[in-house]
């Protein structure tokens, strides 16, 4: 029987980000956090094999804050969870994570498939995946968006920029995987019960053999980009459609841009 | 005096990363080694671009093109590079990351811009879907760097005396994939990039035959058809290569018209660079309304006519 982990983070609503000021200062008051867009195709993908071939299938992920996620993520088909949760990883870098993951994916020892998502929402640096394989010297397989379990490895179709590419691979590999390859389930009632009984594991950054993160870059500044519009709205004050739509066309024309 | 290197599996962005890499070695003398998935043809423009030394890494026929990473590792341990840029296409940031990985090096995606002093590495890049953009210092090298195609421009070469080596590198004995089929993609059915005027279709559109409304203006006004993820992809409306934003095109058009579009960040990624963005939304506080420059609050199925008819009446005068 297969195993397979799917990693997934915990990541801020970029939807909840507020742009303030003549600095351009990003306000993270009224944030929310969620499992990133990515990851929750890359969790379907086990599931789903867990669900229709019977695969044995654990999620991981690693952060600060990261317990707020658990229900979640068990109520998307995992059977089980193992993270770590230190504040030493408040601020972090593809190259910590992947540490992190891989610390944590030998620990749970004889995975033979590895699935992230192509990227993480907030970041994406799209570098995890692969960071992850060379790590555990497992194959890289990325940009997937169709994935077959065979006898002793994979058969992954991946969507390149000029086409698509076939592979087959035996032994284990670490995929990423497109945002076309399914459909994330909305987890039902008796899914999100379901999830209560699941098990957890929490591991330490010393069990899993990392006590120094140096990162490999430094932050200097985040702010939001910036954007100079008009914002000039053309039906105000009672005007009609249709005479809106001739001013706004006599207005492209007037600043040149309509060919 | 550094050292720096760039590979890339498309010949134009290893062309455009040379320019750069030249800039950042420029007063050290240092050299430039492209690794480059070219022909010999190509390594010789590589060396007219600005590289040194050029080493082929041909696409291999039976695995995939990431497989060369094993051998980067060993010439990277042997010529200690400071800089490493790598062209950004899917198969770039997969090589990236990984030799990032084996060489225990910082690696900085699609980065915009990147400064180096000799010592420390300023880079910028876009983070949360285009909504920030994020100031990176790097004191910690080799330092890799993938970057976009036309991110840099390319040296204007005329005659060139520059002289430079040639040689080809080996595939490692034991590779991990089995290419069983490369399946090109078809020609694309759009070439959104150069059109002047893009109408953008959002989920505003309530129904499949709507999506003729922003074609009859599309038409009118000499442009191309675009739309929104969710249209693209989960309704199946318009094709794949059809939808702006971060995952799909971007796109530099005169007029990005957005019609029943919420200008989700990740759709705004992809019309940042419009000369301008006309928007059309029923919902007043419509989150489009902030990144356009005109706009009209309304039904599009009133709009798109109205705009079409005074379009034609403007062209035909
Ligand atoms: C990681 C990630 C990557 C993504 N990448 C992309 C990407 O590359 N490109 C992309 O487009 N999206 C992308 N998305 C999705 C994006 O976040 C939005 O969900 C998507 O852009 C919304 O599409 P929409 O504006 O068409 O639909 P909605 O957000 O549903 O907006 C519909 C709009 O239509 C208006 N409307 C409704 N009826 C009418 C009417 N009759 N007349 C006028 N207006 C009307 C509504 O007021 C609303 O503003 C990505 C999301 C994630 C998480």
């Amino acid at each position: 029987m297969k195993k397979i982990v799917a990693c997934y983070k915990w990541v801020v609503d970029e939807a909840d980000i507020r742009v303030e000021g003549k600095a351009r200062s990003l306000n993270f008051d009224r944030i929310k956090y969620k499992i990133s867009e990515y990851d929750r195709n890359a969790i379907e993908v086990g599931a789903s094999f867990n669900e229709k071939q019977g695969c044995q299938f654990l999620a991981v992920t690693c952060g600060a804050n990261v317990e707020a996620s658990l229900k979640d993520v068990l109520s998307r088909g995992p059977e089980s969870i193992a993270y770590v949760n230190d504040g030493a990883l408040e601020e972090t870098d593809s190259s910590v994570t992947s540490k992190v993951l891989a610390g944590i994916i030998k620990k749970i020892g004889e995975v033979d498939l590895v699935i992230c998502g192509e990227g993480s929402s907030d970041g994406y640096s799209q570098q995890v995946g692969p960071r992850l394989a060379a790590l555990l010297g497992y194959a890289s397989v990325t940009f997937v968006n169709k994935l077959e379990l065979t006898e002793d490895g994979i058969r992954a179709e991946r969507k390149l920029e000029d086409g698509v590419e076939v592979v087959e691979l035996t032994g284990p590999a670490v995929v990423t995987v497109l945002p076309d390859i399914n459909k994330p389930r909305i987890p039902s009632l008796k899914q999100i019960l379901a999830a209560k009984k699941k098990t957890s594991e929490k591991l330490e950054l010393a069990a899993i053999g990392l006590d120094s993160l140096a990162l490999k870059q430094k932050t200097l500044d985040v702010s939001g980009t910036v954007m100079e519009r008009k914002n000039i709205q053309i039906n105000s004050g009672g005007m009609t459609i249709e005479e809106a739509a001739q001013k706004l066309v006599q207005q492209l024309k007037a600043d040149g841009s309509l060919a | 005096m550094s050292n720096l290197w760039i590979i890339s599996n498309t010949v134009e962005t290893a062309y455009e990363m040379l320019a750069k890499a030249r800039e950042l070695v420029s007063d050290s003398g240092g050299s430039v080694t492209a690794f480059l998935n070219g022909s010999e043809y190509q390594a010789q423009e590589a060396i007219s671009y600005g590289a040194d030394l050029v080493k082929l890494m041909r696409m291999p026929e039976k695995t995939a093109w990431e497989e060369y990473v094993p051998v980067l590792v060993q010439e990277a341990q042997g010529q200690k590079p400071d800089i490493i840029l790598v062209g950004a296409t899917r198969r770039g940031k997969d090589l990236a990351a990984q030799l990032a990985a084996h060489l225990d090096c910082p690696c900085v995606t699609e980065c915009k811009t990147i400064q180096y002093d000799g010592s420390k590495a300023i880079l910028k890049r876009m983070v949360y879907g285009g909504l920030a953009e994020k100031t990176i210092e790097c004191n910690e090298f080799p330092l890799i760097a993938t970057v976009t195609g036309r991110t840099f421009s390319k040296w204007e070469v005329k005659e060139t005396a520059r002289q430079g080596t040639v040689s080809t590198l080996a595939l490692p004995n034991v590779v991990k994939m089995q290419v069983v089929e490369r399946r090109p993609k078809p020609k694309e059915t759009v070439n959104l990039k150069d059109a002047p005027f893009v109408v953008g279709v959002g989920r505003g559109f309530s129904e499949a035959s709507d999506v003729k409304l922003a074609e009859e203006l599309a038409q009118a006004m000499g442009g191309e058809v675009a739309c929104s993820r969710p249209i693209a992809e989960d309704l199946h409306w318009l094709p794949e290569d059809r939808y702006i934003g971060i995952s799909g095109q971007v796109i530099k058009p005169d007029v990005y018209l957005a019609a029943g579009i919420s200008g989700q960040v990740q759709h705004v990624y992809g019309i940042r660079d419009a000369k301008t963005i006309v928007a059309v939304n029923k919902n007043e506080n419509a989150p489009i309304f902030q990144v356009a420059d005109y706009y009209i609050v309304g039904d599009l199925k009133e709009v798109l006519p109205a705009l079409t008819k005074a379009a034609q009446e403007v062209k035909g005068s």
